[in-house]
Formats: C-alpha cells, sequence, structure tokens
C-alpha cells in the first residue's frame, strides 16, 4: 500500500516537472503563437490585440497552472493553428501511435526470447555465431535510416506495401496494421537485436548457478531446467530492460511516424512545435510522460511478481 | 550397492589435459555412511558429481566403471540417468543459498523430485512435501511451504536441500559439504538430522567433506584423498588412530583441536592500544526520496572492551551476531555508530575472510601493496618498493611475488598478501575477520602460525574474530563472546573454556565438541 501511494506520487511530480519544463522551453525560444499564426509582417498592434485575446499576456505561472487545471479535468484547450479542440484532434490519433508502438513491442519480445533462448541454447555451435553477427549489425544501424533501408527492400522492390501510402484504422483495421508492420520492424529490430544479447548473457550466468546444478540432480530434462529454473531467473533483467525499451519505442515510433508518413502523434508533434502551437505540443509530451510512468509502474509491478526477493518482508 | 571401480576424470583444456581424478574406487553397502576427506581440488567433489551423473560438461572425459544396484552409470544414457537422478540418488549441496531456486517457493522444490518420478496429484505432492519437511524437523511446515528460500535462515535452507533429496526416498544421498556453510549449532544438528535419517529410513550417505572431526564423529569409514588420488582408506577410528600415510598425518595433526600452539607475548603491565567504550551501530537502509534513511535496529549493542599492546584477542559468535560490525566499527568504516572509540596508536588494519575476493585481480601484487603508502603520499616509489617487498619477506614471500597477478596465487599465498598488506602502514594493532575460514586445513595452520609470528616478533596486536572456537583456543589469550549483537561474556580463555557463565558460551562450546 505504502508503495503504491509513493508510486502515485512519483508519477504527479513527474508530470508537473516534464509539462512546466515544456512550458519554459517554449517561453525561451524566440517567437510566440501570435507571430505564428499572423507572419512576420503583422503590425504590432495586430499581434497585442492577438496575444491579449490568446492569454499569452498573462504572468507565465498563471498560464501554466490554469493549462494544468483544465487538462486534468480533460480540456487540453484549442489548437492555435487549427482552431480545434486539441482533445478531438489527439483522441483520433492516439490508436495509431499506440498501435505502432504496441505492435513493436510485441515484435521485440516475440524475436528476443525465442531467438536468447536458441542462441544460449546452442551456444558453442559455430552457426550460433551468425546469430550475434545480425544481431551486433542490426543493432548499430539508427532506426530511422532502417526505416528508409526497410522502405526500400519491401516498398519498392518487393512491392509488399506502398511507401507513403496509409489507411486509417477507422476505414479498414486489417490494411491499418499492413500499413504500420513494416515501420513497426524498422523499430523493433535493434531493439530486439539488443534484448536478444541481454536475454542470451542472463541464461548463460544463470545457467553457471549452483541451483541448476540441483535441478539437474533431481532428474529433469535439459528443456525442464531451462523452462522452470533458468528462464523466469533469466528473465529478470531483461524485463527493466523491455520497460526501458517500451518508452523508447514511444519516443522513437515519432521519427518513425515522420520516414514513413504515418500521420500519428510525431507528424502533429513536428509540425505543432514549429507553428508554435503550444496547447498541442503540451498535450502531446504530457500524454507521451504519463504513458512511460505508467510503463515504468507496470514493470515495477512485474518485477514484484517476477522476483520474490523484491517484496516487502512478511 | 555401489560400486566404483578405476574412474578417472580427465578435463580436456584446450592446451594440456588434465586429470583431476585418477584410480578412484568405492564400494558401498545400503545404510552405509562412507566419508571422504581432502583439502580443496583433491577431487573428492568431482568424483561424487561423477557418481550422481553430474558431470556432463563436453569438456571432460570419464573412464573406469560406476555400478549403482548392478547398472552401469557412466555410459547410460541421460535419460536413464534422469530416472536415477533425484530418485534413487539424492543429492545435497554445500551453499543451501544458491542451490535452491531463489524465486521458486521451496514447497515446490521440496516437491519437485517426486513430481518428475511419480504420478502424483497436486493434493498428495503438497501432503507429501510437508510430511517431509516435518521430518526433516522444518517447524510450522505448512505455512513455511509457500515461502521463498531467502526469507529461510541458512540451517532451514539446508534442511529445505535435505527434504528436497529425499522426498521420493533414495537408497544413495550424496552430501556434498552440506555443513561447511553453516554455524557450530546448526552444523551439528545437521549432522544429528543425517544420522537419525541413515538410522530410520537405511539411507546410505556418501559424505564429502573437509571438515575430518565432522567425518569422524559421522561416519563408519572414510576415504582420504589428495591431488585426485585416494592416498588411504578405511575405518574411520582406524584412519584418524593410525593414519598409514605422510599426508594423512598432516592432515590429522592440522586439525584444530582446542591445543594452544603458542601463548601471546607477555603482557601483564603493557598499556592499552585500544578502548571500546558502549559502542552500538547500525546499517542506514535507503527506503524512499523522500524519507530520510531509516533509523535500523543496531547490529551491535553497548560494546565495551579494552586491548592491550601484544595482546591476541578472539572474538567469537555465530553469523550475524554482529562481530564483523564491530571490527568495521573500531576501524571507522560505518557513519552511524554511538559510543567511544580510542585507539592509542596510529589506525588499525584489517585482514578479510575471502583472499580471494579482496584482491583487485588486474593488478599486480606489488601494486596492492604499495597502494596505502601511494595514496598516503609521503614515500618515494623506491621506499615503496622496499616497504613492499620486507612485508612480504615477513609474511613468507619472495620478491617475485611483486610482479605477479593474484590469480597465479593459491588461497594460502593470497591470504598472506592480504596480511602483507595490513603490515604496510605498520600498524601496531591488525583486526583479522575470520581470516583463515575460507582456507584448507594445513593452509589454515600456516597462516595462524604466521600471525603467532608476527605478533610474537613484531609485538603487534591481533583481534581475532572467528566463529571457530578451536581456532580461537590455538591462539588467543582472551575471549570476548557475542550474540545477537551484545557482548555476552568476556574473560580469559582458561574463564571462558574451563568456567563459561553464560548459556550460550556453554552451548557454544559443546557444539564445537570441547570438553574439558
Amino acid at each position: 500500500m505504502k508503495t503504491i501511494i509513493k508510486k502515485i506520487i512519483t508519477f504527479i511530480v513527474t508530470v508537473l516537472l516534464v509539462t512546466l519544463f515544456v512550458f519554459i522551453a517554449f517561453e525561451l525560444i524566440p517567437g510566440d503563437a501570435a507571430t505564428a499564426r499572423l507572419g512576420i509582417n503583422a503590425t504590432p498592434e495586430a499581434l497585442m490585440a492577438l496575444r491579449e485575446e490568446m492569454g499569452l499576456t498573462r504572468p507565465f505561472f498563471i498560464r501554466y497552472f490554469s493549462w494544468l487545471g483544465s487538462f486534468f479535468f480533460g480540456d487540453m484547450g484549442i489548437s492555435y493553428s487549427y482552431g480545434v479542440s486539441v482533445r478531438s484532434m489527439l483522441a483520433s490519433k492516439l490508436p495509431i501511435t499506440l498501435t505502432l508502438t504496441l505492435i513493436s513491442f510485441i515484435m521485440v519480445v516475440a524475436i528476443s526470447i525465442p531467438i536468447g533462448v536458441f542462441s544460449s541454447k546452442y551456444e558453442d555451435r559455430p552457426g550460433i555465431k551468425i546469430i550475434d553477427v545480425a544481431g551486433q549489425l542490426t543493432m548499430s544501424v539508427p532506426p530511422f535510416f532502417l526505416g528508409i533501408i526497410v522502405t526500400y527492400v519491401f516498398g519498392m522492390l518487393l512491392h509488399l506495401f506502398v511507401p507513403g501510402g496509409f489507411v486509417s484504422y477507422d476505414v479498414d483495421f486489417g490494411k491499418f496494421l499492413s500499413y504500420l508492420f513494416f515501420p513497426a520492424v524498422a523499430i523493433a529490430l535493434p531493439k530486439a537485436a539488443m534484448s536478444t544479447k541481454l536475454l542470451k548473457t542472463s541464461i548463460l550466468s544463470e545457467r553457471k548457478l549452483d541451483y541448476v546444478r540441483t535441478a539437474f540432480s533431481r532428474g529433469n530434462s535439459t528443456m525442464d531446467v531451462m523452462y522452470k529454473h533458468v528462464l523466469k531467473n533469466a528473465i529478470i533483467p531483461v524485463i527493466t530492460f523491455l520497460g526501458m525499451t517500451l518508452a523508447d519505442i514511444v519516443a522513437g515510433s515519432l521519427v518513425i511516424e515522420q520516414v514513413f508518413s504515418i500521420p500519428g502523434y510525431g507528424r502533429l508533434l513536428i509540425s505543432s512545435i514549429a507553428n508554435r502551437d503550444y496547447p498541442v505540443v503540451q498535450a502531446i509530451i504530457a500524454i507521451i510522460a504519463m504513458i512511460v510512468i505508467v510503463i515504468n509502474l507496470i514493470v515495477d509491478i512485474l518485477y514484484q511478481i517476477l522476483d520474490p526477493r523484491m517484496r516487502e518482508g512478511r | 550397492m555401489l560400486d566404483v571401480n578405476d574412474l578417472h576424470i580427465e578435463i580436456e583444456d584446450s592446451i594440456i589435459p588434465e586429470t583431476v581424478v585418477h584410480d578412484f574406487d568405492i564400494i558401498m553397502h545400503p545404510g552405509e555412511i562412507v566419508g571422504i576427506v581432502g583439502e580443496s581440488g583433491s577431487g573428492k567433489s568431482m568424483s561424487a558429481l561423477a557418481i550422481a551423473g553430474l558431470l556432463s560438461r563436453k569438456d571432460m572425459k570419464k573412464k573406469g566403471r560406476i555400478l549403482f544396484e548392478g547398472e552401469e552409470l557412466l555410459t547410460a544414457s541421460r535419460s536413464r540417468l534422469r530416472e536415477i537422478q533425484g530418485d534413487d540418488i539424492g543429492i545435497i549441496f554445500q551453499e543451501p543459498m544458491t542451490s535452491l531456486n531463489p524465486v521458486k517457493k521451496v514447497g515446490w522444490q521440496i516437491e519437485e523430485a517426486l513430481r518428475i518420478h511419480r504420478n502424483l496429484s497436486d493434493d498428495e505432492l503438497k501432503s507429501a512435501a510437508i510430511a517431509m519437511m516435518k521430518d526433516v524437523e522444518i517447524p510450522d511446515a505448512e505455512r513455511l511451504y509457500n515461502y521463498y528460500p531467502h526469507e529461510l535462515s541458512g540451517g532451514l535452507r539446508q534442511r529445505v536441500m535435505i527434504a528436497a533429496a529425499l522426498i521420493c526416498d533414495p537408497k544413495l544421498l550424496i552430501a556434498d559439504e552440506p555443513t561447511t556453510a553453516l554455524d557450530v549449532t546448526i552444523q551439528a544438528q545437521i549432522i544429528e538430522l543425517l544420522k537419525r535419517i541413515n538410522h530410520e529410513r537405511n539411507t546410505a550417505i556418501l559424505f564429502i567433506s573437509h571438515d575430518l572431526s565432522v567425518v569422524r564423529s559421522l561416519c563408519s569409514r572414510v576415504l582420504v584423498m589428495n591431488k585426485g588420488r585416494i592416498v588411504e582408506s578405511g575405518p574411520v577410528d582406524e584412519v584418524f588412530e593410525h593414519p598409514g600415510e605422510e599426508y594423512t598425518k598432516n592432515l590429522i595433526h592440522a586439525i584444530p583441536k582446542f591445543q594452544k600452539i603458542a601463548t601471546a607475548i607477555d603482557n601483564h603491565d603493557s598499556k592499552p592500544i585500544l578502548e571500546v567504550k558502549n559502542v552500538s551501530a547500525r546499517y542506514k537502509k535507503i527506503t524512499g526520496y523522500f524519507q530520510p534513511g531509516k533509523k535500523q535496529r543496531d547490529v551491535v549493542k553497548s560494546a565495551s572492551f579494552t586491548m592491550n599492546e601484544g595482546e591476541i584477542v578472539g572474538l567469537v559468535g555465530e553469523s550475524g551476531c554482529g562481530k564483523t560490525t564491530l571490527g568495521k566499527t573500531i576501524l571507522g568504516m560505518l557513519d552511524d555508530t554511538d559510543g567511544e572509540i580510542v585507539h592509542y596508536s596510529n589506525m588499525p588494519q584489517m585482514i578479510f575472510q575471502d583472499p580471494y575476493g579482496s584482491l583487485n585481480p588486474s593488478k599486480t601484487i606489488g601494486w596492492i601493496l604499495e597502494e596505502p603508502l601511494r595514496i598516503n603520499g609521503k614515500y618515494t616509489p623506491n621506499e615503496r618498493y622496499e616497504r613492499a617487498k620486507k612485508m612480504l619477506g615477513l609474511v613468507g614471500l619472495d620478491e617475485s611475488y611483486l610482479s605477479r597477478k593474484p590469480k597465479a596465487l593459491s588461497g594460502g599465498q593470497r591470504q598472506r598478501v592480504c596480511i602483507a598488506l595490513a603490515l604496510m602502514l605498520e600498524p601496531r594493532l591488525i583486526i583479522a575477520d575470520e581470516p583463515v575460514s575460507a582456507l584448507d586445513v594445513t593452509v589454515q595452520e600456516q597462516v595462524i602460525n604466521l600471525l603467532i609470528k608476527l605478533n610474537r616478533e613484531l609485538g603487534i596486536a591481533i583481534l581475532f574474530i572467528s566463529h571457530d572456537l578451536k581456532v580461537v583456543y590455538e591462539l588467543c589469550s582472551r575471549i570476548i563472546v557475542m550474540k545477537d549483537g551484545r557482548i555476552v561474556e568476556q574473560g580469559t580463555d582458561d574463564e571462558i573454556y574451563n568456567d563459561p557463565k553464560d548459556p550460550y558460551t556453554k552451548q557454544l562450546l559443546s557444539s564445537a565438541g570441547y570438553a574439558k
């Protein structure tokens, strides 16, 4: 119970700090929403009038806290650039970014756990080196570049998808998923390679421990020793990594959305920053921060489930 | 029942193949307890693991014959071996904490062999496990069934290991150093338990230990191993009373057995070197970002004692009693302490238990020895080198060791280096924290003799922290007994050993087998 309260406090403090930083950042960069809307040739009087109208002349902290107050009640304000409610803008794009993140994450897990187990099992076979080399190679390629390669190979050469095309989820969900598949590959591969390597190393070091010998001494098969004993121990450090990876994927998907022209949060965020569209930027960053913190929370809980040594004493 | 003939085990290293076990023979009958003794690296554990079919490393070659119940195990298939493992042959290991899976409940682990070898329902498994737990005297078995290994004490963990090994009622129990990691009082209980199991279930026990006195109290026959060979075997009493081989004689001679090796230098009217007044100490536990470190339970509770110049004082107690913490407190290594510590000389130095972990593996011995002088800053490189050479000489190692790395040294040599390191700043007091408990008996004896020599020749006072009352008896003139953070009794060796006042001291002495 005490730990849960602590986590909630951490959660609130983090969201406060992150949004405050974004506010300060916008204070510091030159130009504001009024100039962005009226252009550089606008008269000072027109600018002042618009600033007055948009509430930009109020003191910094007043603006921040009034934004914060309405945010927590679900009111994210009106987009300066489009004049529509931020909430409705984000609501239509949230499923796209979330789905992309989720597909990528599932790929990371689905690739790394079997390959990690496999490559640790046949660690001394010469052929297994190929997995290591392939992993090393994938790890060293930045996702956006991998995105370009994936577009070229699967889109331009193999015609498995139309580069630059996109079908929204409310039109055809199947097609929507198929268009997200390749961007997800670009996000997932480097992470999967890292996670594979981590799992392999973790399994190899666990296998040297005494309890593995005990497990064999009771007549377990090699398979049972791996799945009933080693894996649950070896997965513990990997869980921490996967948690960080998931948070990283949320951020990484913003870049990949740009490469593949997917109309998710990433593209919206970039155009909104260019337009000084505070309400949109604030809302996106606050939501991403919240997602990341929730992921960390889930990882902490998972950790306690997997490792009894982390639980509070009885 | 078990007939091992001419067993050879060879490790096929890429450079030179090394035979670790030669001509190993053993015959065991049902219900018999046979001991294998030997120092580390003698091949005793290897042989036992081979019998249990647990040496499956690809780089190991095994030759010979292992007949168990008339069946050849050495050439048996993996699947046949698996049928025997856990069912007909059970095994328990030295370190019950690391030998149990940390993320599985103890009940699950006790049942495991039964789950593999018998076809039982979950309820039957559970009731069998609980009955077994009760049989090995685990209190409150129903509740502890759902506990994890880290929630149990060392003694209980070893009982869990024993329960898990016995659950299928094996004909042979292999016990590989099962009491080495445990406190004396717990050791004695586990030995009693093994005796009772052997008696009640007629389980044959192959008992591997470096501790000759334990082997003597438990086994009917004994094999002595050295460098991969059996050097002597026979009924225990015969081997212990009339050892035929030189090696066995040395081994028996080296057993600490409540005999004074030497008395410390005379210190009747010498000056005090250390005064500890009402010292309490605790560790801080960091609980969260917003709370300061919570006040922890005191690990040392108002301890008071004094030490004189040139005195060897023993600080004894079981693991967790606070003796190491008290040592660290004297050295000022803890932040959260009360009371007063007065040093009448320069700062004391410490020697630690594990010479394998205490030396930086990537540095040379010379570099390690010179480090305190380098930090001090007042010494020229030549002075540092000369001092390191001199101190190595004092501990019986020559100059050539200065350029070697710890990896190239044996355990005993490493502990000598640790002692030389403690001497580098020329302290008048050394705190030795279990300096011999990680070492083999013959090496133990050498290190004890070295400490006595340093005390006699240089007049260095030693606070000797140990759990082993026999070793303490060998060299200490005064003894302090600790329990649960408190000093329960202190006095001269004669007072403590021959006229103990505190019931805990009496219990310790009887567990250690001391008779006036």
